[in-house]
């Protein structure tokens, strides 16, 4: 697998139809590896434990600057590449994909042939069990247990903003919590603070999160952002038949609207 | 003048603090209408006005709780009748997957209260007030260890 991701990468370099490729390196931690030479792709690494969406770099202006791209790019990751088109944010035609699943090297996809990919041998990627089992516990709690859960887990956040830069659907220029006239979300890493930045962080994402989990992966402090996400996508689903990630030209979830929306909430 | 005893809180009797977002033509509106016709309603709720319900974002209702509200309400104009066409078809969306958000992390519905209330509907904004005071009564002081709330 790791052979034909390399052979490919190199031949991309080497016919010209990418200019960087941004990978997986091998060593601990498995870094984003950024690759112009076709000889510096034997370097290439892929397996589970890369965590990173590297989609997440598409929207950096010193990539975007070297372009075209292209990113070893995981289930989730391709779903990113499908969202960041469809929000304008990626370029068609400038960013190819190396897609891989688990131990399979995939072959090499536009943002169109991504989605056809996706469509038609993935049509249900969604949170796996053990997540939903998580949400569902914790469903079932009182709202002051809940609470609590919550309490406890963001009086761990440090503000880091690593969930930020991890994710690629956090491409603002300007995020709400850099505005400080007038200060929407304090930033004190301590109780209200930490609930408002993590509340609007997941809300963001909603309709639009491709359940990679970099965010989490990405957190020092091992907070259960993934619970939010799963959350908010499965929400998403019921209410308005969100798949994000599946259409490049789909419109947003939030942003859009039906006459039909439910409201039965409403008084 | 004599003032009747009964009317003033003591300090033991717990009143809540409503915070409601409301957009200008349809439920403030709505809310006049219910004061010019001196219908008497819960003086439990602080109004704040908005161009349109599509123009509350999220943070405010957060904000909100951080600052000391025990139960928030956003009003606006029914569907079809939003003076900007479709602010409240777009908030609507909003708020269906931010409750959800919210009641997972603690903040459920007898704290958070969404309704349309035209600006013929001054009876119907009195009743919600009532409705809504009654029911954040019955649930008691916004829990002071919530997350969200300043310390």
């Amino acid at each position: 697998m790791m052979k034909a991701l390399r052979q490919e990468a190199a031949k991309l370099l080497q016919e010209k139809r990418a200019a960087l490729i941004i990978g997986f390196a091998e060593r601990e931690g498995h870094p984003a590896l950024f690759i112009s030479k076709p000889e510096d792709c034997e370097r290439l690494f892929y397996d589970v434990s890369c965590r990173q969406n590297l989609a997440a770099y598409l929207s950096k202006p010193e990539v975007s600057a070297r372009r075209p791209v292209a990113i070893v790019a995981s289930l989730a990751a391709l779903r990113s590449l499908v969202v960041l088109t469809a929000e304008s944010q990626a370029a068609p035609g400038q960013v190819l994909a190396l897609a891989v699943d688990k131990d399979a090297f995939l072959g090499t996809f536009d943002v169109a042939g991504a989605a056809e990919l996706l469509r038609s041998k993935y049509p249900d990627l969604g949170p796996e069990k053990a997540l939903l089992e998580r949400v569902g516990e914790l469903s079932k709690k009182s709202v002051v247990e809940r609470a609590a859960f919550w309490a406890e887990e963001f009086a761990k956040c440090t503000r880091c903003y690593a969930c930020r830069a991890a994710c690629p659907g956090c491409y603002c220029a300007r995020c709400i919590v850099e505005k400080n006239a007038p200060q929407w979300v304090s930033t004190a890493a301590l109780g209200h603070g930490n609930y408002s930045w993590n509340i609007m962080r997941a809300f963001h994402q909603s309709g639009r999160c491709t359940l990679c989990g970099a965010c989490e992966a990405a957190c020092p402090q091992g907070l259960p952002l993934m619970v939010l996400n799963a959350a908010l996508d499965r929400e998403a689903l019921e209410e308005f038949g969100a798949r994000p990630g599946y259409d490049p030209e789909g419109k947003p979830v939030i942003g859009s609207w039906s006459a039909e929306d439910d409201h039965s909430y409403m008084r | 003048m004599k003032t009747e005893k009964a009317d003033v809180p003591t300090p033991t009797t717990f009143e809540p603090r409503i915070t409601a977002f409301v957009c200008n033509w349809c439920t403030y509106a709505g809310a006049d209408l219910a004061g010019t016709s001196r219908l008497q309603y819960a003086p439990n709720l602080r109004i704040i006005k908005l161009p349109c319900t599509g123009r509350i974002d999220p943070l405010f209702v957060l904000k909100a709780f951080e600052n000391g509200a025990d139960a928030v309400l956003v009003s606006g104009c029914h569907p079809g009748d939003c003076h900007y066409t479709s602010g409240n078809y777009h908030a609507r969306r909003r708020w269906t997957l931010f409750r959800k958000l919210l009641a997972l992390t603690g903040i459920g519905d007898d704290r958070l209260f969404f309704s349309w209330v035209s600006a013929a509907e001054g009876q119907k904004f009195a009743d919600l007030v009532n409705d809504v005071t009654a029911k954040v009564r019955k649930a008691g002081p916004f829990q002071a260890a919530h997350p969200g709330r300043k310390a």
